[in-house]
């Protein structure tokens, strides 16, 4: 087995206060989607401060300037490989509102299903793929004495992969420690979902490319709806995939999530491992009628949460700004993001991340899962509030999976809707009258995507793109300080974490992980470190 | 069947049916950052050719697990991706996937956390894993643009003609020269 520690982490003794505090480096996280480093400086076992670095630039929006503002659905779609949906939909918004396009409910109901695949494929990656590995022991399969055929064949897979040395992806990876779950009926049937989840999920992929017209990059969500009426085989065959997801959530998902939730991981639910600020931001999303009375995911603001009573908010997106005083970007005052600029100092004092530090009412904020259900009020998630699980890194978890099942279904009722709709005469998907951009002009297009909030900004100015800027949820997380020396929410949600065992800070990735962490996935060369592969040099 | 060429079918008995062999070429790579999306530009110059039937191109962009459901399709699978060996600007290399599975150190810690190998290795935990070939390409420019540099732009048709190359070899019955015309 290999050891995430003996790749990845530096430490180093620093001095503070007359004791000795240790200071532990983990560059880069793995089993998440981009390129982030943590560290955290440790005393007496427990997290006392903490930083987060993206370190990969992303930049993009200063390539858009210029352009006709009709490509920024397609340009701002490929900032990320792995939610280039999410981008799709927040651009589009962003001109609907700049273009004075009115998107009719058919073509709100199609951009709906295509996030709809999109949450069940992201969700279940995350819990399986990303973060299953963090609480339990793999390797205690191999004590699995029972006689399921099933159980036996994965067995039998996983102790082939560890005789052949190849064992990505069950590496690399911290030792378990007292919270890893061991017992080996639990640890091989996780294991099994976790195989069963690819095959799930990859499916959910091709429900997307059903509207998209193609995987990976969907192509048709445009400023004014989307590009292509459906026929009733494409709503069919969206529902009879749809069952097999459905089935997965309902069945193994959901149960796999409070079973360990509430079972093993009930002591680092009670714990409140990874609570942060406790300040939670939606922007809300998904009409359930053509009006938008009714949102699947409700809009909100909670500061300083409190169990006992959730206080609500109205959100005002006038309130966000974007601090980089710690950022590597030229001086700035914290500015709205109309008003955003990308222009690099990498000599910055002081600067530690190329990621800004969004705020909103000048407070750092959690977007995502949970702020999404403590917004909502949802009656599972305050349940195992009530009972005494501290909102963080578990009860982060649970939520993911109780929206998951909200998105599915939503998607059978606007399945449903759509073929209402497509039975209506001059039933429409498109506004065709608004396609032309205007003389001048600014929108803004907010999404709750499955990692979280996301919001694009568009000035037009001569019928060109003048300025634009996305801020993404990722950004909200793991933010560095502020101007006011205010720590982002990863940061916040690391003070305290016990690592009894410097060598071992498994319970840093486990906060770290539970937000599911996108950073500028936007590259993908291969770089193997390695001079191995100039023999492969053929011409 | 209808897809399978007419001498092959000619030489078939009942049951003994010859499926042909999925093949997918899947470039990869970012477009918004100059070389680096090499696999992307390759892919869609790709499309525009006349492919024996049983041959699929996709378009990648960055993904890695959404590929999933293209690569557990396929019987043989070519990937083309910028690659940084060290080698001059434009460069070409080529390997196995098993090849450089063996190298010590190697991919699996690559910059994207979840990248395309590891994506093809996890395949096999559901399924095959496709014979698969890496067609790679030493980048000049990781610059903001949608533009390739000119000497990785000038390398696409070679590269074209590699991946044909690597297809002849499985003896797959089509005219090159036919497709070269078209580049």
């Amino acid at each position: 087995m290999g050891d995430e520690r003996s790749l990845f982490v530096q430490e180093r003794h620093i001095k503070g206060g007359g004791k000795m505090a240790k200071k532990i480096t983990i560059d880069p996280v793995t089993r998440i989607e981009g390129h982030l480093k943590i560290v955290v400086e440790v005393e007496n076992g427990k997290v006392k401060d903490a930083w987060s670095s993206g370190t990969m630039a992303r930049g993009f929006e200063a390539m858009l300037i210029g352009k006709d503002p009709r490509d920024a659905s397609f340009v701002t779609s490929r900032f990320c490989g792995v939610c280039y949906s999410v981008h799709q939909l927040a651009s589009a918004r962003a001109l609907d509102e700049a273009f004075g396009a009115k998107v009719p409910w058919g073509g709100n109901l199609i951009r709906n299903l295509v996030m709809g695949a999109e949450y069940v494929y992201d969700h279940l990656i995350h819990f399986y793929q990303l973060s299953a590995l963090d609480y339990i022991d793999v390797m205690a399969i191999a004590n699995y004495s029972g006689m399921d055929k099933d159980l036996l064949a994965v067995k039998d897979k996983i102790v082939g992969l560890v005789k052949t040395k190849d064992t990505y992806p069950l590496t690399p990876r911290y030792e378990p420690d007292e919270f890893t779950v061991k017992d080996p009926d639990m640890v091989i049937m996780a294991v099994k979902h976790y195989i069963d989840a690819l095959k799930i999920h990859a499916e959910a992929r091709n429900m997307g490319a059903i509207w998209g017209g193609r995987t990976p990059h969907y192509q048709n969500i445009v400023v004014g709806g989307v590009t292509s009426y459906p026929d009733i085989n494409q709503v069919t065959r969206f529902r009879t995939m749809l069952d097999e997801q459905a089935k997965f959530v309902n069945e193994v998902y959901i149960p796999d999530v409070l079973s360990f939730g509430t079972g093993p991981l009930w002591p680092l639910a009670e714990m409140g491992l990874g609570g942060g600020h406790y300040n939670y931001l939606s922007y809300g999303d998904f009409q359930k009628d053509p009006a938008g009375k009714e949102l699947i995911f409700p809009a909100g603001v909670i500061m300083g949460l409190n169990p006992a009573g959730i206080k609500v908010d109205p959100v005002d997106t006038k309130k966000i700004t974007e601090s980089v005083k710690y950022s590597w970007y030229r001086e700035n005052k914290p500015v709205h993001p109309y008003n955003g600029e990308q222009v690099f100092n990498l000599d910055k004092k002081d600067a530690y991340t190329f990621v800004k530090a969004p705020r909103y009412d000048r407070k750092a904020m959690e977007v995502g899962p949970l702020a999404r259900m403590l917004v909502a009020k949802h009656p599972d998630v305050l349940g195992l509030v009530g009972k005494g699980a501290r909102p963080g890194a578990v009860v982060r978890h649970a939520a993911r999976a109780i929206e998951t099942k909200l998105i599915v279904d939503a998607c059978y009722d606007w399945l449903d809707h759509l073929l209402t709709e497509m039975t209506k005469p001059g039933f429409k998907i498109h506004d065709t009258e608004h396609w032309d951009p205007p003389e001048s002009g600014m929108g803004a297009g907010f999404h709750e995507a499955p990692r979280g909030a996301l919001g694009h900004w568009i000035k037009i100015k001569n019928k060109k793109i003048d300025n634009y800027q996305a801020v993404v949820p990722s950004t909200w997380n793991a933010s560095p300080r502020d101007e006011k020396e205010v720590r982002g929410q990863y940061e916040e949600s690391l003070i305290g974490a016990p690592v009894p065992d410097p060598d071992n800070p498994i319970n840093v990735v486990r906060v770290i992980r539970s937000f599911d962490p996108c950073l500028a996935c936007a590259i993908h060369i291969i770089d193997p470190h390695t001079n191995e592969i100039k023999k492969f040099l053929i011409e | 069947m209808s897809k399978t060429n007419a001498s092959s079918a000619l030489n078939s008995k009942g049951g003994d049916d010859i499926s042909p062999q999925k093949i997918v070429i899947l470039g990869v790579g970012n477009l918004l950052l100059s070389d680096e999306g090499v696999g992307v530009h390759a892919a869609n110059e790709l499309m525009k050719m006349e492919l024996p039937p049983e041959v699929t191109v996709v378009e990648g962009g960055t993904d890695g697990f959404g590929l999933l459901n293209i690569i557990t399709e396929a019987d043989r699978l070519i990937v083309i991706d910028a690659v940084k060996g060290g080698g001059a600007p434009g460069s070409i290399y080529r390997f196995y996937i098993d090849e450089v599975q063996s190298c010590p150190s190697g991919f699996k810690t690559s910059v994207h956390q979840i990248g395309i190998l590891e994506v093809i290795s996890l395949s096999g935990l559901i399924g095959k894993t496709p014979h698969t070939t890496v067609i790679g390409i030493e980048p000049k420019s990781l610059e903001m643009s949608m533009e390739l540099s000119p000497e990785v732009k000038a390398k696409i048709p070679r590269i074209i003609e590699l991946i044909f190359d690597e297809l002849k070899i499985k003896n797959l019955t089509w005219s090159v020269s036919k497709i070269q015309e078209g580049i």
